[in-house]
């Protein structure tokens, strides 16, 4: 039986946490007005819907409004997936609003801190409704059968070429910088998937874009308004980004769709993407699942069958085989001294670890976090064949440093951002 | 050919005498900058020692060194006994809090801060750093790290000598210093040496006598090596600083050799008119990285016993002053420990808002400091001097462009910024129409390691595990 993939009619959000707080505010009130006030409210102490993005420039005017609105959007973006799911019925006459039974044991199941088997209920309903990780895993192995589906969208800001800011001002400095960047990708294409690629074409469309919305001056000696230059560089990026999805890898869909389902599927682990592999600049995205009808080893999970006698299982190795066990110290290890080297400290960034490792294995970020966990107790008690030291550094929100966020990895109760591993002690 | 022909024949290859140095085109005896740059306080290259050294791009640091400990009067009881450079950067090693301190230490040895101070401290300094690999894990192990340092600076050859010669003016008060010592160090030799005095006529034993009549060293415990040889009149030989070495390592670890550093040798340090002393403590990162964190607290607890409340004179009169050199993690790492052993009341290690004066912070560098960087060591490997060359270009062959560009591309770090420089400037040197280090020369060839050091470790070339193969038990 054919299944009919529907990525695009994905509501616009990314968190899956949206679904708790929906469900716990209706749980708490039955009124439309007050759902949304306690939506906003608990929406803001489980800090979600921030942008991924520290905020560029702040809008003085209008701010207040403008986030009001843009909550309400998402309320009923969310709102409206999950009366779909069925785990809320809706009394369109009093406006008012009442959770299933199939919603009050999804809530229970986050809060008992079930977390995963709460992703996962989520992800039957999204699965059911709309095929859309069978749609993207499929495509992401086909679009680099070679490398396990790996994607990589490579990016690069003017100061990461090397340009300083404050000499970018006309639409000519865009102009090289475009140059400079459109030959990185050239290079970055051939490297990663082994192709050759002009991208002049594309480059002209990109200016004439950026000229026709009014972001540059048509002239290349004319200055544009600095006010505008982040605005400038992040529809660059965009732009790059969604070429790279339809041009190079043949997607059908958006580059919002594709954006939203490989973030809600790296929550639920059956996708990583990450903007921080070390060493890369850019974006990569792998499938940490596969689509099979055939399947014979033991460290999969299985989550959903299809009608057509496929099934998606998850990538997720037991920590009781030995076998993993040592698989994933030796991984550990590979990554500590890979980024090791370039740092010269006993201490080094653990989510990098992280990336290096969850890519060498293909598992997931909680899976990595409770890996490390288990290591580590193995470790306090001496019976690890390393010696593995995992501390808080200067978190990375109190440096000001970093524009995106990361996920933190947390161990025996604390967050932790670095690591040192001692091999002397190895028994 | 006869048998002198081998003798007289010329070879046909000529020399030729006007090939230059590698590094002649642009004025320098060789490349200036480290290839290496870390420090090392005891090697002999200048380039890695230390020693070619600007201050002026830490002057900031050094004032405020200056005045929040080294000028501030050892008798009033509120100095400072223990201060950190704290690393505030956030950019990793190599942003010069070495070669700073190392300077430092040679600044207050080369007049044991009585100029510094205005006559008001006689201080000297010690430079020590915990061995690396978790060696230096407990206190008892960096004390003995202390005292292997106090012997290497020969700090107490150095009082020996000053308080013989303190005593000898006293016994004969015609004797005349100059008379018998070409220079300061030629005094300390001799002043240390048995052979000296038996050649001189001066008794040793009576000389011993006399010394220990000072009032700081009557209270000293009958095994303090001045007392040794006090008992023998007769087969007199002097004390050196050898027979402290061998004190110390006759003495138990713990309780024992902290009696001697922080009481015992306080007052010998005080016999030789000596009223303080600094303890710079390089890369303590290197203990706590090691320690768990019961370790931590003793350790806390044991600097607090030393230093502020406990019964040693250095902790009642706060003698040495502990300099710790942080980067910018460490805080944390020790931040427990410290509020555990009540050190955060006596020395809080989390900054403050408020200006705390035993806080350094040790600033990110600026283009300029970049500049006058390279300037110092340029200078230090001139052929000619700049002048009698005709041209004022202290920068020769780097332009200033090119100077900038180098430090942002190290983001401002000192050791990034010299490391760079020798591979540029080794670079030039093979390219025999490269007259000058230009922006756009730094450009090519940093883009050209980009390009290097992203091959080795990028994702295109990382292993990774083949799902679908494995899925199906391959």
């Amino acid at each position: 039986m054919k299944i009919e993939e529907k990525p695009h009619q994905v509501k616009k959000f990314y968190l899956l946490e949206y679904f708790y707080v929906l469900l716990k505010s209706i749980e708490k009130n039955y009124r439309w007005e007050d759902i949304f006030e306690t939506f906003k409210e608990l929406k803001s102490n489980f800090l979600l819907g921030e942008s991924k993005y520290k905020r560029l420039k702040i809008d003085k005017q209008n701010r207040a409004g403008k986030r009001i609105q843009r909550t309400l959007y998402t309320f009923m973006q969310v709102l409206s997936e999950a009366i779909d799911y069925g785990l809320i019925s809706e009394h369109k006459k009093e406006k008012s609003y009442q959770l299933t039974s199939e919603g009050q044991e999804l809530l229970l199941k986050y809060e008992k801190g079930h977390l995963f088997d709460f992703n996962k209920a989520l992800f039957m309903k999204m699965e059911n409704r709309f095929y859309a990780f069978h749609q993207i895993i499929n495509f992401c192995y086909e679009a680099n059968k070679k490398k396990g589906g790996l994607l990589v969208f490579p990016g690069y800001t003017p100061i990461g070429l090397g340009f300083e800011k404050s000499k970018i001002k006309t639409s000519g400095d865009i102009e090289h910088y475009l140059k400079t960047l459109q030959r990185k990708l050239e290079d970055d294409i051939k490297e990663h998937l082994n192709r050759w690629m002009d991208l002049t074409g594309q480059r002209g469309m990109l200016i004439k874009n950026l000229i026709e919305s009014g972001l540059l001056p048509g002239s290349v000696s004319e200055k544009f308004d600095p006010d505008k230059y982040n605005s400038i560089i992040i529809r660059i990026r965009k732009f790059w980004l969604g070429e790279f999805l339809k041009k190079i890898y043949g997607y059908k869909y958006s580059y919002s769709s594709f954006d939203i389902w490989t973030y809600r599927g790296k929550q639920i682990g059956v996708i990583h993407a990450t903007e921080f592999y070390p060493g890369f600049s850019g974006k990569i995205i792998y499938p940490t699942s596969v689509i099979t009808n055939n399947k014979s080893s033991l460290d999969f999970e299985k989550m959903f069958s299809y009608s057509n006698g496929d099934y998606l299982y998850i990538h997720s190795p037991s920590w009781e085989d030995e076998k993993n066990r040592e698989k994933f110290v030796d991984s550990l290890l590979d990554a500590y001294f890979n980024l090791k080297k370039a740092s010269r400290s006993y201490y080094i960034n653990l989510a990098d670890t992280r990336e290096l490792v969850c890519y060498n294995m293909k598992i997931s970020q909680h899976l990595f976090n409770s890996f490390l966990e288990k290591a580590y107790f193995l470790n306090l008690k001496g019976q690890l064949k390393v010696k593995i030291s995992l501390e808080a550094d200067k978190l990375p929100q109190e440096t000001g440093a970093l524009y995106l966020k990361r996920d933190p990895v947390m161990v025996d109760g604390k967050y932790r951002n670095i690591i040192a591993i001692d091999v002397s002690k190895r028994r | 050919m006869n048998s002198f022909d081998k003798l007289l024949t010329k070879p046909t290859s000529e020399i030729q005498e006007d090939v230059k140095g590698l590094f002649e085109k642009f004025n320098l005896r060789d490349n200036p900058f480290p290839s290496e740059p870390f420090v090392n306080k005891d090697a002999n290259d200048d380039r890695i020692n230390g020693k070619i050294f600007e201050m002026e791009i830490r002057k900031k640091e050094y004032e405020q060194m200056v005045n929040n400990f080294l000028k501030i009067p050892r008798n009033d009881p509120s100095h400072l006994r223990m201060g950190f450079i704290m690393d505030t950067s956030y950019i990793g090693r190599g942003n010069g809090k070495s070669a700073f301190l190392i300077n430092l230490h040679r600044k207050i040895n080369e007049g044991f801060a009585l100029d510094i101070s205005n006559n008001i401290n006689k201080s000297f300094s010690v430079y020590l750093s915990p061995e690396p690999g978790g060696r230096t894990k407990t206190f008892s192990q960096l004390i003995d790290l202390f005292f292997k340092s106090i012997l290497d600076s020969s700090i107490i050859k150095n009082c020996l000598a000053a308080i013989r010669l303190d005593a000898l003016l006293s016994l004969t008060p015609d004797f005349n210093p100059s008379k018998h010592f070409k220079d300061e160090s030629d005094l300390i030799e001799k002043l240390n040496s048995t052979e000296w005095l038996n050649e001189n006529k001066i008794n040793p034993g009576m000389l011993n006598k006399k010394i220990l009549e000072n009032k700081y060293l009557i209270s000293l415990p009958k095994e303090f090596p001045l007392y040794e040889i006090q008992g023998s009149l007769l087969t007199p030989e002097v004390v050196t600083q050898d027979h402290f070495k061998e004190h110390y390592l006759n003495l138990k670890k713990g309780q024992e050799r902290l009696e001697f550093i922080f009481s015992h040798l306080v007052d010998f340090f005080l016999a030789a008119n000596f009223n303080g002393a600094f303890v710079l403590v390089d890369d303590f990162e290197r203990i706590p990285d090691f320690q768990s964190a019961r370790q931590k607290r003793d350790f806390a607890l044991e600097l607090r016993n030393c230093l502020y409340d406990g019964l040693y004179k250095n902790a009642k009169m706060g003698f040495y002053t502990f300099i710790l050199v942080l980067h910018a993690g460490v805080p944390r790492l020790i931040q427990e420990a410290w509020s555990d052993s009540g050190m955060e009341n006596r020395v809080p290690i989390t900054p403050s808002r408020t200006i705390t004066k035993h806080i350094i912070p040790f600033e990110k560098l600026n283009r300029e400091h970049a500049v006058s960087l390279l300037k110092r060591y340029l200078s230090e490997y001139r052929i000619k001097d700049n002048e009698k060359r005709g041209r004022n270009d202290e920068l020769f062959p780097f332009t200033e462009e090119a100077v900038y560009k180098i430090a942002e591309v190290s983001e401002l770090n000192a050791s990034k910024i010299l490391k760079l420089s020798y591979d540029l400037l080794d670079k030039a040197s093979t390219i025999n129409e490269q007259e000058k280090i230009d922006e756009k020369f730094v450009e090519e060839i940093i883009d050209k390691n980009i390009m290097d050091s992203e091959t080795k470790k990028s994702i295109a070339s990382a292993e990774t595990t083949d799902l679908l193969k494995k899925a199906q038990g391959d």
